[in-house]
């Protein structure tokens, strides 16, 4: 088949799930009132509430879910073929990504900008809150470790990408200093950045760099510390800033390419309903979360995109808008890598290092252009790893937040951000080098999926108690909630059973302990936090029949 | 044709309209942010140390408070709400 029939329900998907079915819930069941004052406006203090306008905050809220997880989920997926992956992204984006994303803004908003922490306490319990944090910071560990792993084998695997990524390095330590210290005009800055990054990338084909995986795992860590101990303005925005240009290349270069190049499908359609990760369900809807529906989006929609809002209409064309774009980049993704190997077996065999996968599929797309092909690939490699370093970099940030915040008053030592750092550095190392990648991406994912969950069950109990109809978030909430718990405990027993076989030895085994472990440790958080929903539920519904009846 | 060839202009005026704001969305607004956080946490700290009073810890003697205060009346109640506003651990991360 040929790859221009995916753009083609890629766009179905777009038109009548933008236009129809969220403009339906916008307004029929939100009741989206842009004379309603929203909190950016109500509390506007210049800093967190502030309105914005909406295409400033589309790029934001796209900049700010989008990274590398949309690619690499498609391409991990693709092992049971491209057409369960791609109904899962098309069903996944139509009925419950989006609505995931826009509900927690809107939920967010009428809440007077409150987060999920803070609405899970006034609307399920006090202990939810607690538990949603604890939660967050295995979540994080999980991403770190999954990512972690995805750079560092990107990095050994081709040794032409770990000098631009120095590069890049440099570049945001450099743009970084010009723009607050020397004070150079950003549109000077900006050229100059563009230059040297893609003069690296260039570079790359003749500077290779090679060195062993725990090398290069440790010079990854460094750069988590690095961006975790200096101040934000120094690395990690001039960072996002800087390498935003290769991303933009990257994108629409590939869907050009994709276009012109019009290749068919050289994947199976369908390969069976269980493969070596698992059954098709639960695993293939935890293997490929963001791109389809991610838990991580509400976090952003609820702590930052919720309080900048200026007109409640705009919350559709941001939060889903952001979410349908970022299913286009998970399309892409599935259609680069299909089209590129001669046969299931030659993808198997690639598939120990996703990187350079989406580095071969993305760089075939670009070469259609007429650019060189080992450039091409240098530009794909390069923006895939800044992608997955941009999580990483926030990961280990917010670890260390964490870490101060939940242990601080009670070990003194960990108030030390050099020693919370570390502590979140090791923890992801021992991870990363003990646990099976593939376990822990679907962990990840996961644990992703079931902070999506937890989020339809905070709009599920917002919508019942404001009198709406709260099934539109009830069905999806109990799918994710079902199929995340399934695809825990299917990975957790997994995990257990090659412990008791003998099946794996040495360090590995302390991987799979930690996975079994995180893996009970999320089925019994979602299932207290589903207790304590089901609490809720029932008094919300109580409170409704009461007013019923007194009317 | 003139009138056409308007609507063209507005087309294109709005696309690059777009592809700006998009683009400041993607790059730039959160480094746009975060300096007005930076900013807005030394002003409220310098707040805190002057008007400390208003919210019961008195730092500075009132007679020097009394004296900056006009200097500090626009920002009395933003700095008020957003110190008493309570914080949770995942707005650190945007």
């Amino acid at each position: 088949m040929n790859s221009l029939y995916i753009l083609v329900v890629w766009a179905i998907v777009w038109i009548f799930g933008y236009y129809v079915y969220a403009r339906w819930v916008d307004r029929k069941v939100y009741k989206a009132d842009p004379k309603r004052t929203t909190p950016a406006k109500m509390y506007m203090d210049g800093v967190d509430f502030m309105p914005a306008p909406k295409t400033v905050l589309f790029g934001f809220q796209l900049n700010s879910i989008a990274g590398a997880a949309p690619i690499i989920g498609p391409i991990v997926a693709l092992q049971w073929g491209w057409l369960p992956a791609l109904l899962w992204l098309a069903f996944g984006v139509f009925f419950i990504g989006w609505l995931h994303d826009y509900s927690s803004a809107m939920v967010s908003m009428r809440n007077d900008g409150d987060t999920f922490g803070a609405i899970s306490y006034k609307l399920i319990s006090p202990r939810a809150r607690g538990i949603l944090l604890t939660f967050i910071y295995f979540y994080l560990l999980l991403i770190a470790a999954a990512f972690g792993h995805v750079i560092t084998k990107g990095l050994v695997g081709n040794p032409s990408l770990p000098f631009p990524m120095l590069v890049v390095v440099g570049v945001a330590l450099l743009v970084g200093q010009l723009i607050y210290k020397t004070k150079v005009d950003i549109l000077w800055t900006t050229i100059i950045a563009i230059i040297l990054i893609f003069a690296g990338i260039w570079a790359g084909n003749y500077i290779h760099i090679k060195t062993s995986y725990t090398v290069m795992l440790i010079a990854v860590l460094i750069f988590g510390y690095v961006s975790a101990i200096l101040p934000v303005w120094r690395f990690i925005q001039p960072y996002n800033y800087s390498s935003v240009y290769v991303v933009y290349f990257g994108i629409i270069a590939g869907v050009i390419g994709i276009i012109i190049g019009h290749k068919p499908l050289t994947l199976p359609a369908f390969t069976g309903w269980s493969i070596k990760i698992g059954p098709l369900w639960p695993m293939l809807f935890v293997t490929i979360a963001c791109g389809c529906i991610s838990g991580w989006h509400s976090l952003v929609s609820s702590t930052a995109t919720s309080r900048q809002l200026a007109n409640e209409l705009d919350a559709r064309p941001v939060a889903g808008g952001a979410m349908f774009a970022e299913f286009t980049i998970a399309t892409i993704a599935l259609i680069v890598c299909a089209v590129s190997f001669s046969g299931k077996a030659e993808y198997l065999q690639a598939l120990k290092n996703p990187v350079g996968i989406f580095t071969l599929g993305l760089g075939n797309a670009i070469t259609t252009l007429g650019f060189p092909a080992s450039f091409a690939k240098s530009v794909s490699g390069a923006m895939i790893l800044i992608l997955a370093l941009t999580i990483v970099n926030l990961v280990f940030r917010f670890m260390k937040v964490a870490t101060v915040e939940l242990l601080g008053d009670k070990i003194g030592i960990a108030k030390n951000a050099h020693v919370a750092t570390i502590v979140a550095l090791i923890f992801a190392f021992v991870l990363v080098k003990t646990g099976t990648w593939l376990y822990i991406w679907v962990l990840f994912g996961g644990a992703n999926q079931l902070m999506a969950g937890l989020a339809l069950l905070l709009v599920t109990l917002w919508l019942l108690s404001k009198g709406k109809n709260y099934k539109i978030a009830m069905i999806p909430m109990f799918f994710m909630y079902a199929t995340t718990i399934a695809a825990l405990i299917y990975i957790s027993q997994k995990l257990l059973r090659l412990l008791f076989t003998g099946k794996v030895t040495g360090t590995k085994i302390i991987g799979n302990i930690i996975g079994w472990g995180a893996g009970i440790l999320l089925v019994i958080i979602a299932l207290i936090l589903a207790y304590d929903g089901y609490i809720a539920f029932k008094k919300y519904k109580a409170m409704k029949a009461e007013e019923v009846s007194e009317e | 044709m003139s009138e056409m060839s308007e609507k063209e202009k507005s087309i294109f005026k709005k696309a690059v309209s777009f592809f700006k704001d998009f683009t400041y969305g993607m790059a730039t607004h959160g480094m746009a942010r975060h300096a007005l956080k930076t900013r807005s946490s030394m002003e409220h700290l310098f707040i805190l140390i002057t008007m400390g009073d208003m919210l019961g810890v008195p730092i500075l003697p009132p007679y020097y408070s009394m004296r900056l205060l006009p200097f500090v009346v626009p920002q009395i109640t933003t700095w008020k709400r957003r110190m008493l506003r309570e914080r949770e651990l995942m707005e650190s991360m945007y």
